[in-house]
């Protein structure tokens, strides 16, 4: 049934909110990743080696689909700053680890360094700035 | 150690980052290989630096340097511009690493 809906999409609308769904999806897997690749204790844990190698592929694959139709800059800018929020946010929750107020800023700061570097790298922008 | 262990994931996440923009979409064999390589070695050296690291802390290094080294070498090697906002990311990235390790959080 899904094709059905699919086809039912107007034009235009399938272009743009499919990558983007594909992009949140790959940035949450890469959540998905860092927490299992922390919670395999340096690949001695099987369960977790296992779930962090399954998230990575996931990730890949939906950053690949997301970057066909979205600038690769803003893509992994995006994906990049998902991943590290949430990395930080989330490894409190699921491992005994502390995100003070001070440690909170350096890492908004090592945040904001990323998403502006892979924005700058990025060919639309480039464009964008070049014909105004 | 655990910095030791960071670096070399930090150099194997710059080649996937290199070797997935040759990939192209993973439709290139040969770069899809790489790209899967060098991200295993990547992420298994991300796993023994986060023996040591917290995982918000030693996610964020491991992706912003990548994301640094990735510039540099495109720079230095691909003939790609070095703009002054790539430098401006490359500064406040540094910026981070450095207020982070002074902070005495990492």
């Amino acid at each position: 049934m899904t094709t059905t809906s699919q086809t039912l999409t107007p034009p235009g609308t399938e272009k743009k909110a499919g990558p983007w769904a594909a992009l949140l999806l790959a940035g949450a897997f890469e959540v998905g990743y860092a927490l299992s690749v922390n919670g395999s204790q340096g690949f001695t844990n099987p369960a977790w080696s296992i779930v962090a190698i399954v998230f990575f592929l996931f990730t890949l694959f939906f950053l690949s689909v997301a970057l066909k139709r979205i600038d690769v800059g803003i893509g992994y800018a995006v994906w990049a700053g998902l991943g590290a929020i949430g990395a930080a946010l989330l490894g409190p929750v699921f491992f005994d680890e502390t995100l003070t107020p001070l440690k909170g800023f350096w890492l908004a700061v090592i945040v904001t360094g990323v998403v502006w570097l892979k924005l700058a790298d990025s060919p639309k922008l480039e464009r964008a700035r070049a014909t105004n | 150690m655990s910095w030791l262990y960071l670096g070399i994931a930090v150099i194997f996440e710059i080649a996937v980052g290199i070797a997935a923009g040759k990939a192209q979409g993973f439709t290139k064999l040969w770069w899809t290989i790489g790209t899967l390589v060098s991200g295993a070695i990547a992420t298994f050296f991300l796993s023994l630096a986060l023996l040591t690291f917290d995982v918000g802390v030693g996610y964020a290094l491991w992706t912003s340097l990548a994301g640094v080294g990735i510039v540099m070498i495109g720079a230095l090697f691909l003939s790609q511009r070095l703009t002054w906002k790539k430098l401006l990311g490359i500064a406040i990235v540094i910026a981070g690493v450095v207020g982070l390790n002074l902070a005495g959080t990492v």
